[in-house]
């Protein structure tokens, strides 16, 4: 696959250099995508001295909850990690109910009452498969969340992962989850096109839909931490760069990237 | 020992709440003999509680417990059961228990305890916090004199909510015996708030992620929760709709399974409008809507959404919005419950008892409003029976003082005026005067104070009367003498849904007979409703699978009020269910395997263990005599109809004891006294109960 079949249609071109994409690649546009193949390769590339490359594809695929159908039964949670771990585990659900029966997302000290306690409506809370920049891979130090080949689902890669939270943290809705029992972070992985939890409602309160952009318009949960680490400042200062003279359009203008190094 | 198996948390609490003692014990070291729920909490009681002991003494002991399916994504498995020396029973306390559902269950397991027992009694206010494995007890004089909307919410204030909070109100807190604990607003257990009470405990509350680990292959697993979603009809396990429709072969007019295409959740945000695929595994929640189904059809205007327990698909409480009769009364704008919860108001109104139409819902509504918040048990509908009578004859004008009569304002009572229970609903509580004390006695207790006679009490259809301070519950009104034997063994209402969900399911009674045939060896094993014909050893072997099925649900965790599946809405399975869901369930779970029969023989022993206690309790080994006894009112008819023939349900005195005979014979019991033989006993792996009722005399010659 060449860099160009990498692109996503509607979004702006990247530098036309395989090595350039695959080793530090240029991004010329500004919601640039790449293909989790590209990716992928970016991070077998990779030296933990070299600054990584931080934007993904976009995902395909993403899961919505209508507050005004679900019945609170919290099937989806246990359909998530009983048919994809085997056990009933209200810790590491993906997609998650029972934080938000009784109150809402607000909670009991919150002012706004959802929930049992409230209006009775229960959100669901679902990943976003957040676009650029992905809070959760961003923040990791490891690079462990990737994007899925074909789907653009973020996944963990396990065998990256060390388990030390920082995804938790950064995500704003608090989507990031974690298995005790292997000591490493978890997360929706949309059960790799057949969310099982979207099969498991009983009410039809989940649909599996295209994605499109939410993080914009919902408010985050509580208090999140986006920290990048050192390893990606780099990355990112190579696009948010200051613009001289005023509005840069970076199509039209490219500014030079520091870190390029070319081919030998 | 470690916790080899899956399912189980593998721990349980015992609190002392003299001592202030907290200790833990493996609960499969300790209690695999009797899987949880009701089988712990009868070891306990047997083991521990000596005859002599009242349900109010710190010696007597509460045994939250749930079993190796609470938790898990099995359908249905949301119920706690809370078992104790019970306060309502008559002519003396005997083991019972209370069953609550809601979230409480499963968090109890994901804070990684299979059981809590609590023992001795507190000298001040406390309530209970579990979580992560393990205990504290802390102050709750803030909580005392609160009721339950207030602790539950207090108590989420300060550990979050990502927990369940189980607690007493008013009349737990005053011991009144017809108190409950509620959990999720709407999820009682009857019977319990008082013995709370006594001990000085508001509330416990749950809360952890510990996770319940399943045993077998994941494929296998989910292979296994999707047949058994397949097999789910409506609430009751009702498998044909109440409606005609295109895709479906029958339909049934009593049947719960309400949601017909074109009806609304008129209060959702916005609407909600059912479809037409009534079958889908993806609106299985849309079959029921229990305050529509009791409350009238009107209430479909008022759903919000249907709403119960953890993991369960049914949603057999219904949440409903009325912001009318919240203005007009001063109350919450939504309310939820199920069954005789959301009845429970207007049931107290001679003129609105059968009401669906708005008067009855006010009335419902100011009843959920007031009986769930001061914690005020209804025993099935005894409550509000009793009182109806007690009014209707005079009984009160007899009983109660001139004074107090004139205080109680009777005309909104005639009136249908819900106001009234602003009234008399805190009286019971309270415990104020001689009305409010008699009325939360219970119906035994109650009686002897007031030197009514319990045979006449009996004798009339209307007020449901069964024996031993409790009414019917599913007896020949819905299956002729399966159902008369089972009401006949328990020392509250029966509270077995195993024999009802299979015949009123809905179903028409052909189709009901080729699964009798297949499950219990003859059609005859089966009758129509007011159809019945003389007993035989069929129906007395479907009884006994019925009340075994129970036990085994309460400490399984699987909801008897939707659970065995002898039936089904598949066409495609000429309607059947899967009789060994249970053993498979069980098995997968927890890695240890049980065949249908295996399991059926633990439930045997659970229930055994049930009548020994009760054996012991009364000091008395002939059951037959002095505890497996029927009202009179079931032997006889409106219009005087004969037994078996068509249209009555009236039963057949010979015909009963014969059904007793039957049924102490497939239970290998004495026929003479309906007690266990030792031989029994020691077949089920309960010889050292039958050591200990040998040395009382109380295993049969």
């Amino acid at each position: 696959m060449s860099s160009k079949d990498a692109i996503a249609p509607m979004e702006a071109t990247m530098e036309d250099s395989p090595e350039g994409i695959s080793r530090r690649g240029f991004i010329k546009g500004s919601a640039c995508v790449l293909t989790g193949m590209a990716a992928l390769k970016a991070s077998e590339a990779f030296g933990a001295e070299k600054p990584w490359f931080i934007i993904m594809e976009r995902a395909s695929g993403m899961i919505v909850g209508d507050p005004s159908l679900c019945v609170a039964c919290q099937r989806c949670e246990l359909a998530c990690t009983e048919f994809n771990d085997g056990k009933a585990d209200p810790g590491l659900t993906r997609i998650k109910i029972g934080r938000n029966l009784q109150y809402g997302p607000a909670g009991a000290l919150g002012t706004e009452k959802l929930g049992l306690w409230g209006n009775s409506l229960v959100v669901q809370d679902t990943c976003r498969q957040c676009p650029h920049p992905v809070p959760c891979s961003t923040a990791c130090p490891h690079n462990a969340i990737i994007a899925q080949p074909g789907s653009g689902t973020r996944v963990v890669d396990a065998e990256r992962c060390v388990g030390c939270r920082t995804c938790q943290m950064a995500c704003p809705w608090g989507m990031m989850t974690f298995n005790e029992d292997k000591g490493k972070a978890d997360k929706c992985f949309l059960c790799n096109g057949k969310p099982k939890c979207v099969t498991a409602c009983p009410s039809g309160a989940l649909r599996y839909v295209p994605w499109s952009d939410r993080t914009k318009t919902s408010p985050p949960r509580g208090a999140f931490l986006l920290q990048v680490p050192e390893s990606k400042a780099a990355a990112c200062a190579s696009c948010h760069v200051a613009a001289p003279g005023g509005p840069r359009n970076p199509l039209q203008n490219p500014v030079p990237n520091p870190l390029f190094t070319p081919a030998k | 020992m470690a916790n080899q198996y899956g399912g189980w948390a593998g721990k349980v609490l015992r609190v002392n709440l003299s001592t202030r003692k907290i200790t833990l014990e493996d609960t499969v070291e300790r209690y695999l003999d009797v899987l949880g729920g009701t089988g712990i909490g009868y070891k306990v009681l047997w083991e521990e509680v000596p005859a002599h002991v009242q349900p109010f003494d710190a010696e007597n002991k509460l045994i939250f417990g749930v079993g190796p399916l609470a938790g898990t994504g099995v359908p249905c498995n949301g119920r706690t059961a809370v078992t104790t020396i019970f306060p309502t029973v008559s002519p003396m306390p005997l083991v019972g228990s209370g069953h609550m559902g809601g979230q409480f269950a499963a968090r109890m397991k994901y804070a990684g305890f299979d059981a809590i027992i609590v023992e001795g009694k507190s000298d001040k206010p406390v309530w209970l916090h579990v979580h992560d494995g393990i205990a504290e007890i802390k102050d709750a004089s803030h909580l005392w004199g609160q009721g339950i909307v207030r602790t539950e919410s207090t108590i989420s204030q300060e550990i979050g909510q990502e927990s369940a909070v189980a607690s007493i109100g008013q009349a737990g807190e005053n011991q009144v015996p017809m108190a409950v604990v509620i959990t999720g607003r709407s999820h009682s257990a009857g019977g319990i708030g008082g013995i709370m009470g006594s001990k000085m405990l508001k509330a416990i509350a749950v809360q952890g992620k510990m996770p319940v680990r399943i045993a077998a292959d994941k494929q296998k697993w989910e292979n296994l929760i999707n047949l058994h979603r397949s097999l789910l009809g409506a609430n009751n396990q009702h498998v044909v709709p109440s409606f005609p429709h295109p895709k479906s072969e029958y339909f049934n007019p009593g049947s719960r399974w309400v949601g017909a295409p074109g009806k609304r959740w008129g209060a959702a945000t916005p609407a909600v409008t059912l479809t037409d695929d009534i079958y889908s595994l993806n609106r299985i929640s849309f079959r029921t809507n229990n305050a529509a189904y009791f409350l009238g059809d009107e209430t479909w205007k008022y759903t919000v959404r249907g709403n119960g327990c953890h993991s369960c698909p049914i949603r057999c409480h219904t949440v409903i919005k009325d912001p009318g009769i919240a203005a007009k009364y001063g109350i919450q704008e939504l309310a939820q419950n199920t069954c005789v919860g959301l009845i429970y108001g207007r049931s107290f109104f001679p003129s609105l008892a059968k009401d669906r139409g708005t008067p009855g819902r006010e009335a419902s509504f100011v009843g959920m409003h007031l009986a769930d918040d001061l914690g005020i048990w209804c025993n099935y509908g005894q409550l509000q029976r009793d009182f109806v009578r007690l009014h209707k004859e005079g009984i009160f004008k007899q009983k109660l003082g001139a004074e107090e009569y004139a205080s109680i304002p009777w005309k909104k009572c005639d009136d249908g005026d819900p106001t009234f229970l602003f009234d008399i609903l805190p009286r019971i509580a309270n415990k104020q005067g001689e009305f409010g004390e008699v009325l939360g006695l219970g119906t035994g207790p109650m009686l002897k104070r007031w030197n009514l006679d319990e045979e006449k009490w009996g004798a009339d259809k209307d007020t449901a009367y069964w024996k031993m301070g409790h009414p019917k519950h599913h007896a020949n009104e819905d299956d002729g003498q399966c159902g008369v034997v089972i009401n006949t063994q328990y020392n509250r209402d029966a509270q077995c849904h195993s024999h009802c969900n299979f015949v009123r399911s809905g179903l028409p009674i052909h189709e009901q007979k080729k699964l009798a045939e297949k499950n219990w060896g003859s059609a005859d094993a089966v009758d129509a409703v007011g159809e019945y014909t003389p007993t035989n050893i069929y129906k007395m072997r479907r009884a006994k699978w019925a009340i075994i099925r129970k036990e085994l649900h309460d400490s399984l965790s699987i909801c008897n009020w939707m659970g065995p599946w002898i039936a089904s809405p598949l066409k495609e399975r000429g309607y059947a269910g899967d009789d060994t869901l249970e053993s498979q369930l069980f098995s997968l779970a927890t890695g240890h395997t049980l065949s249908r029969d295996e399991l059926d023989k633990v439930g045997e022993r659970i229930f055994t263990l049930h009548r020994a206690l009760t054996i012991r309790g009364m000091n008395q080994v002939n059951m037959r005599k002095e505890h497996d006894q029927s009202p009179e009112w079931i032997f006889k008819d409106a219009k005087d109809k004969p037994a078996f023939s068509k249209g009555t349900i009236r039963m057949d005195k010979a015909d009963i004891e014969k059904s007793l005979d039957l049924f102490y014979e497939v239970m290998g019991w004495d026929k003479t006294t309906g007690a266990p033989t030792a031989q029994a006993y020691k077949q089920l792996g309960l010889g050292y109960v039958a050591d200990e009722l040998a040395k009382g005399g109380l295993l049969p010659k």
